[in-house]
């Protein structure tokens, strides 16, 4: 197994063919991190709902 | 391992498995593990295919986008059965848990078909010159996008969560028949996509110094898959369980993480 290129720069230009490449590359990261953090955002979500409504409970229990 | 011991001839496994408590506390241990083994397929398969494999005699360099192409069109269908299934088993058995996995998996699949058709054309433009055809495959592709949004869709157009459960899972399942359309859709018509590089019955027509990168990114992305579905479906649970008593005592005992 050897590097294809003679160096990153070269690996980047990839004899012409790195502007499609790199964009199939990155548009991909970018959507795959946002399958990521948007459950683990909703799931932050949800916890926080779940306290405020314990909280909630607790108060008006105190009250009566 | 617990849930193995636990294992018996009734049908207590398959209550266990429609509880979305146990799903949580289950997934909930293997997703470390499973989080790094993706992460190390995906990081593996990236660098190799983008910088040691050999480049493509008639393609050159744009070939490498097959690292992402194939793998993300992969998980576009076999998550596409996932689907299907959890909202058939869900149809069949009313299984509370089996609906959310049908819900989760259609944005994960969505996004993973718009990366299929994606990186298809930016591959398209360089190798065909264009990046767009309205050929069999990448047209059944459209299809399979828009079968995904649907079920998003409908999820969101009914009042009740039950009539909206219903009503995707008999889209998702009258949508299962492009399934076999999209792979045969490169042999029965004519069309600038090429034919199946990998088939299960016979050895890739692929060079190995090209296919095994390929095959890390494809496991990888399985892993991945794996990963969001359980993320996805988990983070469904907590906001339908949000009033029982499970939810409230992992909130208390766990502070916000």
């Amino acid at each position: 197994m050897k590097f294809q290129f003679e160096n990153l720069q070269q690996m980047l230009i990839m004899e012409g063919h790195g502007p499609y490449v790199w964009t199939a590359v990155l548009v991909s990261v970018a959507m795959m991190a946002w399958l990521i953090i948007k459950p683990l955002a909703d799931r932050r979500a949800a916890l926080k709902d779940v306290a405020a409504d314990i909280a909630r409970t607790a108060q008006s229990n105190g009250e009566t | 391992m617990n849930w193995l011991s636990n294992w018996s001839p009734s049908w207590q496994w398959f209550h266990r498995l429609g509880s979305p408590r146990w799903f949580y506390q289950t997934t909930g241990r293997w997703l470390p593990w499973l989080s790094l083994l993706a992460l190390a397929l995906l990081g593996t398969g990236l660098v190799w295919g983008l910088g040691f494999a050999p480049q493509d005699a008639k393609q050159g360099n744009s070939f490498r986008i097959i690292y992402l192409h194939v793998p993300a069109s992969f998980l576009a269908l076999a998550g596409y059965y996932i689907m299907a299934i959890a909202g058939a088993v869900g149809l069949i058995w009313k299984m509370k848990l089996s609906y959310m996995v049908m819900k989760s998996a259609a944005p994960i699949g969505a996004v993973l078909t718009f990366l299929a058709l994606f990186t298809g054309a930016v591959w398209g433009k360089p190798t065909w010159g264009t990046y767009w055809v309205w050929d069999a495959r990448i047209t059944s592709m459209l299809i399979l996008l828009f079968l995904y949004l649907g079920v998003l869709a409908l999820q969101y157009a009914f009042h009740s969560n039950e009539a909206g459960n219903r009503a995707s899972a008999i889209l998702a399942l009258v949508g299962t028949v492009n399934i076999p359309i999209i792979y045969k859709s490169v042999d029965w018509w004519y069309t600038l996509h090429q034919p199946a590089t990998i088939k299960l019955t016979s050895a890739p027509s692929m060079h190995p110094d090209m296919f095994q990168p390929l095959l890390v990114m494809i496991l990888g992305f399985y892993c991945f898959y794996t990963v969001v579905l359980f993320l996805f479906t988990r983070a469904e649970i907590l906001r339908r369980e949000r009033k029982t008593t499970w939810v409230k005592e992992l909130v208390l005992g766990e502070p916000q993480s």
